[in-house]
């Protein structure tokens, strides 16, 4: 486990960060989040003519809708299987509460700012999960929990205006459609720029992150993590 | 005794003269009668023609039986459109020019018709030309010898003006389509017509149009009868008239049914959808106001009118419908606060996160310089 000062022995050492379960929701929900926005988009702007040269035939518009709803299907399960983890770990007294916001997001969030402002030398220290991190998870859980409820609102609406005013249908419709839109540009915008550009993050794929990235971005879980390994190796060598 | 005798020839002469004289008068019958019509042009044919034409006891049998008047009223022929301008009977009747007439070949009265018809296009090409491409014409060459010709709309020697009273169109039409203009009639368009001679209210061909009348139940017709119907109904001025609102249209065309019927109408305007048109909910000839509760739109009715589409849609379906209503807190709150939402607080979350976005970009270019430099 120790760093070597030969130049031609190189060990990179990793820290996990996602368990395996972890990674395969985010496949889910990233493929189908992709398959909805693309069989969404067109049929959102019907009216242009984008749209309807891509949907040439008023099968392929059948054709997309179902894909759209397979999709679906697998983004709610993939949401039920998210929240069904959360309520078995909360009853086995075992969830974190790591993604949970905090006022230290908040203050981080205010020192970021002054940092970006050139008013701060340096980053403030974050934990496992930064408040840029938490802003993806929670905007993302509000987002598809619009997407989810609205869209089978717009696939049953005959069923669910038996027991819900006929208001929320055009509704429905209004915030299935723009919330696509919204939670679109946010991926683009925010979850590309700090995973792709800022730097490149394939934690989520990999599960785990380089000691550099844990030391520069998440500097108090390393500090935490370096901590117990050391005291677990005092303990081991006693 | 030589005096009193009169020869041979002398009273062959005599009769000859007896004769002129009572041919003469007979002669100038004609333009004495001509001359008592005022702004009518004389017309030595005509009048001629009438000398036996406005016998009302004149007639001709047919070879299949039937009787077919000759009789031509003299005042209505004088109060066509075609006599005061001098067209004069041979211009249609060609192939009559004098006493005795030809032997007629037609069968029938309606293929006597449908011969003589062919004359109106001499003068009226345009018209007629329509006509060859309508349903009438459509129905005759299927071997329906009743279609209308020129002369069933128009009469044939009291032609006047289709358009005057506005109300004669429909009547014109109805000796046909009775059941239509049954319903027609008892319509908001139809009463407003009758009743009131309203000349903003579509008649029968204002929506199917005159010469050329299409099949109103084709895919095509169907396609674009939102926007014929929004001819009137998004034109602001004249619904100003009527306090209706004019946006009935822009508001249909963001509508699911409105999205769906233009997708249709640019690219598979061919193919049939079922997607709601204005007549669906409306009616077509028994449009009511919304008010009427005879209506089909009228609230009472309007989830009958659903159901006809959405057969097991509940009470609470039709408010899923906007009614051609803006959105507004007081008719569609739920889209109004959905809308209210989506236009401030989730651009201003968007916003902050784009300018934190491009902060971090510029303060992470700045430190990889800053770096370059060290």
């Amino acid at each position: 486990m120790s760093r070597k000062n030969n130049a031609s022995i190189h060990t990179v050492r990793y820290f996990p960060r996602f368990s395996l379960s972890r990674r395969w929701e985010h496949t889910f929900l990233l493929l189908s989040f992709a398959v909805l926005l693309l069989t969404g988009l067109p049929q959102k702007f019907r009216a242009m003519s984008w749209s309807q040269s891509l949907l040439s035939t008023p099968e392929s518009v059948n054709l997309i809708q179902q894909i759209h709803h397979i999709a679906a299907i697998v983004l709610t399960l993939e949401v039920f299987y998210h929240l069904g983890l959360i309520v078995v770990k909360m009853a086995r007294r075992k969830l974190t509460g790591e993604m949970l916001p905090t006022w230290q997001d908040v203050k981080d969030a205010g020192s970021m700012l002054k940092y970006l402002l050139f008013l701060r030398k340096d980053k403030p220290p974050f934990g496992k999960f930064n408040f840029e991190q938490k802003v993806t998870y929670w905007f993302l859980f509000f987002g598809i929990g619009i997407m989810v409820l609205t869209g089978f609102m717009l696939w049953f609406p005959i069923q669910v205006t038996k027991f819900l005013p006929g208001g929320i249908i055009p509704a429905a419709k209004m915030a299935h459609s723009t919330e696509a839109v919204v939670a679109g540009i946010f991926i683009v915008i925010w979850h590309f720029y700090h995973v792709h550009m800022e730097r490149l993050n394939l934690s989520i794929f990999t599960g785990k992150l380089t000691e550099e990235d844990m030391k520069e971005f998440h500097t108090l879980e390393y500090q935490k993590l370096t901590k117990k390994s050391a005291s677990r190796n005092l303990e081991g060598k006693k | 005794m030589y005096r009193l005798r009169i020869s041979n020839l002398q009273a062959h002469l005599l009769w000859i003269a007896c004769a002129l004289v009572c041919l003469f008068s007979l002669a100038y019958v004609d333009p004495a009668e001509a001359g008592e019509r005022p702004h009518v042009l004389f017309q030595q044919t005509e009048a001629y023609c009438l000398t036996c034409h406005s016998n009302p006891e004149l007639s001709m049998t047919f070879p299949s039986g039937e009787v077919l008047s000759l009789y031509i009223d003299p005042e209505n022929l004088s109060h066509s459109v075609h006599s005061p301008q001098g067209i004069e009977c041979e211009a249609c009747h060609t192939n009559i020019t004098t006493f005795p007439h030809p032997e007629q070949e037609y069968a029938d009265a309606r293929s006597f018709s449908r011969a003589y018809y062919q004359a109106c296009q001499k003068c009226h090409a345009t018209n007629y030309e329509k006509t060859l491409d309508s349903m009438h014409q459509q129905a005759f060459e299927a071997g329906n010898l009743e279609a209308p010709i020129c002369t069933d709309c128009h009469g044939a020697h009291d032609v006047s003006d289709p358009n005057e009273p506005r109300a004669k169109v429909s009547t014109t039409c109805s000796q046909c389509h009775d059941v239509i203009f049954d319903q027609y009639k008892n319509s908001i368009h139809g009463k407003a017509l009758i009743e009131e001679n309203n000349l903003d209210v579509p008649v029968c061909t204002d929506c199917h149009g005159v010469h050329n009348v299409q099949d109103p139940r084709t895919e095509q017709f169907r396609i674009q009868s939102p926007e014929m119907c929004a001819g009137c109904h998004a034109d602001a001025e004249l619904m100003a008239k009527y306090d209706l609102p004019a946006d009935v249209y822009d508001i249909y065309n963001l509508s699911w049914h409105g999205v769906e019927i233009s997708v249709y109408k640019a690219r598979w305007p061919s193919i049939w959808h079922d997607t709601a048109v204005c007549t669906d909910c409306h009616g077509v000839h028994t449009i009511l106001s919304t008010n009427d509760p005879l209506s089909s739109v009228n609230p009472a009715n309007l989830l009958a009118t659903c159901q006809k589409c959405h057969p097991d849609a509940g009470p609470n379906w039709t408010g899923a419908w906007t009614g051609h209503n803006k959105i507004s807190l007081e008719k569609t709150p739920f889209l109004f606060y959905t809308e209210a939402f989506y236009t401030s607080l989730t651009p201003f979350v968007l916003w902050s996160l784009v300018i934190y976005v491009i902060l971090q970009i510029i303060r992470a270019t700045v430190a990889r310089v800053r770096r370059s430099i060290q």
